[in-house]
C-alpha cells in the first residue's frame, strides 16, 4: 500500500502548497506530455526524473516521494522486464555484448524511467495539494460539484472506514476468525467475514450521510455558493507561464533535433 | 401568549409505512407542538421515534417512499407540498450517529454546507458560520476535522450546521445516544440554551430521561408507532405504566411511586433529586 502514501496530503506551508491547484496541473500537464509524446529514450527521462526532485525539496515531502517510488519501484521493475523480454523476443535472444542487446535494454529502462517520472510527479501534486482544494479547482474548471463533492468525501471517510474495518476484524478475530491461516487462496477467503459486515455498514452509512446532505438543503439551489473561491495570483500564472515556456522550448529543441528522442 | 401563534409542528392522522415493511411504524399520530416549545419525545427503541423525526422535515415520504397517510404541517406548509430542501430552511435535523452526519474535512466547512446549498453570498456564509460556532461554544474546533473531534464535539458540531441555517424547529434524534454521561449532559445544556435564546422549537428524542425532563415544556411517550400519552412531564411520567413499557424512569419519581404506594402523599412528583429531597424532608416537619 506504499504506492498510495504519496498521494495523502501533507498539510505545510511552502511556495508549492500555496501555489494554486490549476497551476500545479499546468505543470503536471507539462511534464505528461514531454515523457509520453516527446521523449521515448532512456537519457532525457533521466533528465525528467531529476528535473521533478527540486519540486518536491522546496514542497518538504521529499521523504513522501521516496517511500511512494519505492513502492512504484517494483511495479517499474515489472515493467522493465517484460519489456526487455518482450524486445529480445523479437529480435532472438542475442548475446549481451552485441549492439542489439543494447537496443532492446535501453528502451525498456526509458519505460521504466518514463512510469517513475509521472508517478513522481503525480505524488508531488498531491502531497501539495488538500483534496478540498483539488474539488474547488474541479469545481471552478466546470466540473458538475457531485463530482468534486463524491471525491471530497472518499477523502474524508477513509480514516472512519479504517477504524471500522479495525474493529470488525477485531470481532471477528476474538470470535476464533484466523486470518493468516492456509495458503494464498485461502488468505484471500478469510477477509470474507471482515468484507461483509464492513460493505453493509457502509451502505447504512451512506444513507444516513445522503439524509444529512438532504436535511441540509442539498441541492436547493442551482447556483451554488462557495465559502472559499480560488484566485490565481500572480505568482499562479508565472509558474504556469514559465512551465509552459520551458515545455515549448523543449519541444522546439526536440523538432529540430538539438535534443535526443 | 404561545397559543397566540400557529403551531409549529402539527400531525394529524399520520400513518407511515415503510417500503417493504410489514408493519405500520407510525399509527395514527397526532401531534401538537408550540412554537417555542421544548418537546421531548421518549419511548422503547423500535417505537417510532426516528420515523417521527424524518416526517417533520420531508425526508419521509419524499425520500424514502413507502404508504404515507394524513398530513404534517410545519409553520403552515405541507410537508407533502413542499421538497425537503425548503422544508429543511424551516426544521433543522440532527442525527444520532454522530460521525455519519458530518462528511466536510473541517467544521467551518461543515457548517457552511447547508447555507453554500442555499447559495448565500460569502460575507453572509463567513457571518453565519461565525455566529453559530459562537452559540454553539466550539470556535475553537473551526479548522479541526469532524472525524478526529470527540462525539459531543461531533453533536455540537452538527447542531451548529442546523442552526446556521436559522431554522424555526430543531429536531434532535437522540443526539446522546452514544455519549458519555459528562457530554451528554454538555450537549443538552447547549440544546436547552438555544432554545432559550433563539426561542427556536426544539423537539427532542431522548431516552435520559433524568437530565432533561424537568426542562421540557411537554413530554411524549410513544409506543409500538402511536402516541401513548402526551402533556406536562411529571404528569406524564408518573405511572407505572410508562415504566413498564420500557421507559426509564427519572430515579426521583421512581422513588416517589414506591412511597405513592405506601400511601405517601405526593402532589408534585418530583423529577429532580433535590425535589424528592425536599418532598421527604417537608413531609417528616410535617
Amino acid at each position: 500500500m506504499r504506492v498510495f502514501e504519496g498521494l495523502y496530503y501533507v498539510k505545510r506551508n511552502t511556495a508549492m502548497h500555496r501555489l494554486d491547484p490549476r497551476a500545479k496541473l499546468v505543470y503536471v500537464l507539462c511534464i505528461t506530455i514531454l515523457s509520453t509524446a516527446v521523449f521515448h529514450t532512456a537519457l532525457p527521462m533521466i533528465m525528467l526524473f531529476i528535473s521533478v526532485i527540486p519540486l518536491a525539496v522546496e514542497g518538504r515531502v521529499l521523504r513522501r516521494l521516496l517511500s511512494t517510488l519505492r513502492g512504484g519501484a517494483m511495479l517499474a521493475a515489472f515493467i522493465f522486464i517484460f519489456n526487455f523480454i518482450g524486445r529480445l523476443w523479437n529480435i532472438g535472444f542475442v548475446s549481451p555484448s552485441s549492439p542489439e542487446f543494447l537496443e532492446a535494454l535501453m528502451p525498456s529502462l526509458a519505460m521504466a524511467l518514463r512510469f517513475l517520472t509521472l508517478i513522481a510527479t503525480f505524488s508531488i501534486f498531491f502531497l501539495t495539494t488538500s483534496p478540498d482544494d483539488f474539488a474547488q479547482a474541479l469545481v471552478q474548471m466546470r466540473l458538475p460539484y457531485d463530482y468534486a463533492l463524491t471525491f471530497t468525501m472518499a477523502m474524508r471517510f477513509i480514516p472512519t472506514l479504517a477504524r471500522e474495518a479495525q474493529i470488525v476484524a477485531d470481532a471477528q478475530k476474538s470470535r476464533g476468525l484466523e486470518l493468516e491461516k492456509g495458503g494464498f487462496m485461502q488468505r484471500i477467503r478469510n477477509y470474507i467475514p471482515i468484507l461483509v459486515p464492513l460493505i453493509v455498514s457502509s451502505f447504512r452509512r451512506a444513507e444516513t450521510i445522503a439524509d444529512a446532505m438532504e436535511s441540509r438543503a442539498f441541492g436547493a439551489s442551482k447556483k451554488r455558493s462557495f465559502l472559499y473561491m480560488l484566485r490565481f495570483k500572480l505568482s499562479d500564472t508565472l509558474f504556469s507561464a514559465i512551465c509552459i515556456a520551458i515545455t515549448a522550448a523543449i519541444i522546439w529543441l526536440r523538432l529540430s533535433s538539438f535534443l535526443p528522442p | 401568549m404561545v397559543s397566540a401563534l400557529p403551531p409549529a409542528v402539527i400531525f394529524e392522522q399520520v400513518s407511515y409505512k415503510y417500503p417493504r415493511s410489514e408493519e405500520y411504524s407510525l399509527k395514527k399520530v397526532n401531534l401538537r407542538i408550540e412554537q417555542g416549545e421544548f418537546a421531548v419525545i421518549t419511548g422503547p427503541s423500535g417505537c417510532g421515534k426516528s420515523t417521527l423525526c424524518k416526517c417533520i422535515n420531508g425526508l419521509i415520504p419524499h425520500s424514502y417512499g413507502g404508504t404515507f397517510k394524513g398530513k404534517v404541517i410545519v409553520h403552515g406548509k405541507c410537508t407533502l407540498e413542499h421538497p425537503v430542501y425548503e422544508l429543511a430552511q424551516l426544521v433543522g435535523l440532527v442525527f444520532q450517529d454522530p460521525e455519519s452526519q458530518l462528511f466536510c474535512s473541517t467544521v467551518e466547512k461543515e457548517i457552511a454546507f447547508g447555507l453554500e446549498n442555499l447559495g448565500l453570498p460569502r460575507e453572509e456564509i463567513l457571518a453565519r458560520v461565525e455566529e453559530a460556532l459562537d452559540l454553539l461554544g466550539i470556535a475553537h474546533l473551526r479548522y479541526r476535522a469532524p472525524y478526529e473531534l470527540s462525539g459531543g464535539e461531533q453533536q455540537k458540531v452538527a447542531i451548529a450546521s442546523c442552526i446556521a441555517m436559522r431554522p424555526k424547529v430543531l429536531v434532535l434524534d437522540e443526539p446522546t445516544a452514544n455519549l458519555d454521561p459528562l457530554s451528554a449532559k454538555s450537549v443538552l445544556d447547549v440544546v436547552y440554551a438555544l432554545n432559550k435564546k433563539l426561542g427556536v422549537t426544539v423537539i427532542l428524542v431522548e431516552h435520559r430521561l433524568e437530565m432533561i425532563s424537568h426542562l421540557a415544556s411537554k413530554l411524549v411517550v410513544m409506543y409500538r408507532g402511536e402516541v401513548l400519552t402526551q402533556g406536562p412531564p411529571r404528569k406524564v411520567l408518573f405511572s407505572w405504566k410508562i415504566l413498564e413499557i420500557g421507559v426509564g424512569l427519572p430515579k426521583p419519581l421512581l422513588i416517589a411511586l414506591m412511597l405513592a404506594e405506601k400511601g405517601f402523599p405526593i402532589e408534585a412528583p418530583p423529577l429532580l433529586p433535590e425535589e424528592l429531597v425536599e418532598l421527604v424532608a417537608g413531609g417528616e416537619e410535617r
